[in-house]
């Protein structure tokens, strides 16, 4: 393990023209060559020494290499003005949920996000997953360490997504994990789902029972459409353009009609 | 939203949906999900041109939105092949019907029809694939025609559309449908040429003994288990159980007026047979049960008509089923949602 770097800066300004100046010590000492220190300062230039390396060291605490941590603050600059304590607290708190090592870091890279969000959206969606969708502790972190993401949708989205997989398609929590059902857009899973149930591929179950069969949901997904279209819908992306077309104004106009019957 | 509730009891179109799995599988093999999925989409439909009425800003409004007379293309391809191939295709497209639509995978629709100055409508919304038994009869000037199940009248309009039927007969044993009828000519056709259609209300399988073989040409649309219908909407379903029996009359209902549509030919004059379904039940079986009931019976020689450059003609608006024994087949594809609509033509020997 890492020890914590010290705050090496000594006060002083970081010069604007990227000469290695004392202030860039710090972040040398961390192990940013002097190149991406000169990077690292150009991203939020105002903003003091202290707070950058602070920033910075978080992120090297998580397991991020330098070139890594960079990137993600290249991607998301405004990681660098907050608190060190609250990266180092949403850290903490992903660990919790389960996320370890490799999983964490691409986690973190993947959606810097993470550590943005407010604390309550993140719970209330782990309560959901939990607690409305029965996801096991287990599931619970597999899903999140195969699909950080779901931290960040809106918790109503997320419900209906798998409403729709347990009870439109009728598929169990086990097969979902292991589907990353999470990681197909809803608009996908419905396309996809939606085409082999009408080409008669895939039968929707009723109440209680469950239909054998059905391709299973990771045959499903994992597919690029080319290959999807090619070995489990048999069809052409000609039949399926279309389909998707067709099926999002059917789709629009529902809610139209939605509306209208709730304005009544 | 929610997926949980069930329906408090199986919808009539998910019946009709398992019928149609476990015989249409058999048929069409391979093409059957592709088929099914198109019957579960949106149809696509044609714009018939009215030519009562001015039709030249209405063709520049649809070709502005690429939509094409697929009929007139038809008509262009056959003199192109012509040229070069033997045995000549019979240049057999009245070309005086014009029908839009958009192109393979397109999915615009049309607007609904608009009046003219004098109040007729511009066109009809019809599926295109409606009009290839319309064409398949090849009405000649001054052929006198019979529709023998001709209500709501998409068809009958389109007759009169070619603007050469001599004497032009409407039958429907319907009345309220009748009804139907008479509103569409009223929309759609000038008071004078309207009133010269003679509309009836009498059982089709009747029409002999009525009126005598007088027709050069007749029309034998008949009520079929309309597939597409059958499996979208629950209300007036013909899979509905307590018309069981009468979907199982329909293949014999169909060979009486088939068998009525010839008789009511002259000698020589021609006969097209069309359903909108797939079922070879209510196709091709009831052709060859015609074809043999006319010789045996009535001494009557009846002639299947070839009808195979129609699947080369329109191959571009419509796909065909490379199958089909007697007749053509319009297979609903998703790129191409017309049909189903199979029609076959009958000549009867002098
Ligand atoms: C497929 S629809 C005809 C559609 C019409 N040709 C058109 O293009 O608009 C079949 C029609 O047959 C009629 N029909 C049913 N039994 C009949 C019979 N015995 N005699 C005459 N018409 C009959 C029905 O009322 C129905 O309108």
């Amino acid at each position: 393990a890492r020890a914590r770097p010290r705050c090496a800066a000594k006060g002083g300004r970081a010069p604007r023209d990227g000469a290695a100046g004392p202030a860039a010590a710090g972040l040398r000492a961390m192990g940013f060559s002097e190149e991406q220190a000169r990077r690292l300062r150009g991203l939020q230039p105002r903003l003091g020494p202290e707070r950058r390396e602070a920033a910075a060291a978080q992120l090297l605490l998580l397991g991020l290499g330098a070139e890594a941590a960079l990137g993600l603050l290249q991607r998301s600059p405004e990681l660098l003005r907050l608190p060190p304590e609250q990266l180092q607290e949403r850290a903490g708190e992903l660990r919790r949920l389960g996320l370890q090592g490799g999983r964490l870091r691409r986690a973190v890279s993947r959606c810097p996000q993470l550590f943005t969000l407010p604390r309550r959206r993140m719970a209330a969606v782990v309560r959901l997953l939990r607690e409305r969708c029965l996801f096991t502790a287990e599931q619970l972190q597999e899903v999140l360490g195969t699909c950080p993401a779901v931290l960040l949708e809106e918790p109503a989205r997320l419900h209906l997504h798998f409403q729709y997989a347990y009870f439109r398609m009728g598929v169990q929590q086990k097969e979902m994990v292991k589907a990353q059902l999470f990681r197909t857009p809803f608009a996908e899973l419905r396309n996809r789902h939606i085409f082999l149930e009408r080409r008669g591929l895939y039968q929707t179950p009723h109440k209680g029972q469950t239909q054998t069969g059905n391709p299973k949901l990771k045959d499903i997904l994992e597919l690029p459409e080319g290959a999807f279209l090619a070995s489990l819908a048999r069809s052409t992306p000609e039949e399926y353009e279309v389909f998707k077309q067709l099926l999002a104004r059917e789709e629009e106009e529902e809610k139209e009609e939605e509306e209208d019957r709730d304005a009544l | 939203k929610k997926w949980a509730t069930t329906a408090p009891r199986i919808p009539v179109t998910r019946l009709a949906l398992h019928h149609f799995d476990t015989t249409y599988s058999l048929q069409l093999r391979d093409l059957w999900p592709s088929v099914r999925a198109s019957l579960l989409c949106e149809q696509k439909y044609g714009a018939l041109l009215n030519n009562f009425s001015p039709v030249d800003h209405v063709t520049q409004e649809l070709e502005l939105l690429n939509a094409t007379d697929f009929i007139s293309q038809a008509h262009k391809e056959a003199q192109q092949l012509q040229q070069g191939t033997s045995p000549p295709l019979r240049a057999s497209i009245s070309s005086n019907i014009k029908c839009y639509t958009f192109p393979r995978g397109d999915i615009t629709r049309f607007r609904p029809a608009r009046p003219d100055v004098l109040g007729l409508l511009d066109y009809y919304l019809m599926d295109a694939a409606s009009l290839l038994p319309v064409l398949a009869l090849n009405v000649q000037p001054d052929d006198s025609v019979l529709d023998l199940c001709a209500a709501p009248g998409g068809k009958t309009l389109a007759l009169l559309q070619t603007g050469v039927c001599g004497h032009l007969a409407a039958n429907d044993i319907s009345i309220s449908r009748t009804k139907r009828l008479y509103q569409v000519l009223q929309s759609y056709v000038p008071k004078e040429i309207r009133e010269a259609v003679s509309v009836t209300s009498c059982d089709g399988r009747d029409w002999e003994q009525l009126k005598g073989s007088t027709f050069h040409k007749v029309l034998v649309d008949v009520p079929c288990t309309t597939d597409r219908h059958s499996v979208m909407e629950e209300e007036n379903n013909i899979f509905h159980k307590k018309r069981t029996k009468e979907r199982q009359m329909l293949p014999m209902l169909q060979l009486q007026l088939l068998m009525a549509g010839i008789l009511a030919t002259k000698p020589g004059g021609e006969v097209v047979y069309s359903t909108c379904s797939l079922s070879p039940l209510q196709n091709e079986h009831v052709i060859e049960r015609a074809v043999e009931i006319a010789e045996t019976q009535f001494s009557i020689s009846v002639h299947v008509e070839d009808l195979s450059h129609f699947r080369i003609l329109f191959q571009d608006t419509f796909c065909f089923f490379s199958d089909c024994q007697l007749g053509e087949l319009v297979l609903p594809n998703l790129t191409a949602n017309f049909g189903p609509m199979y029609f076959c033509k009958l000549r009867r020997i002098e």
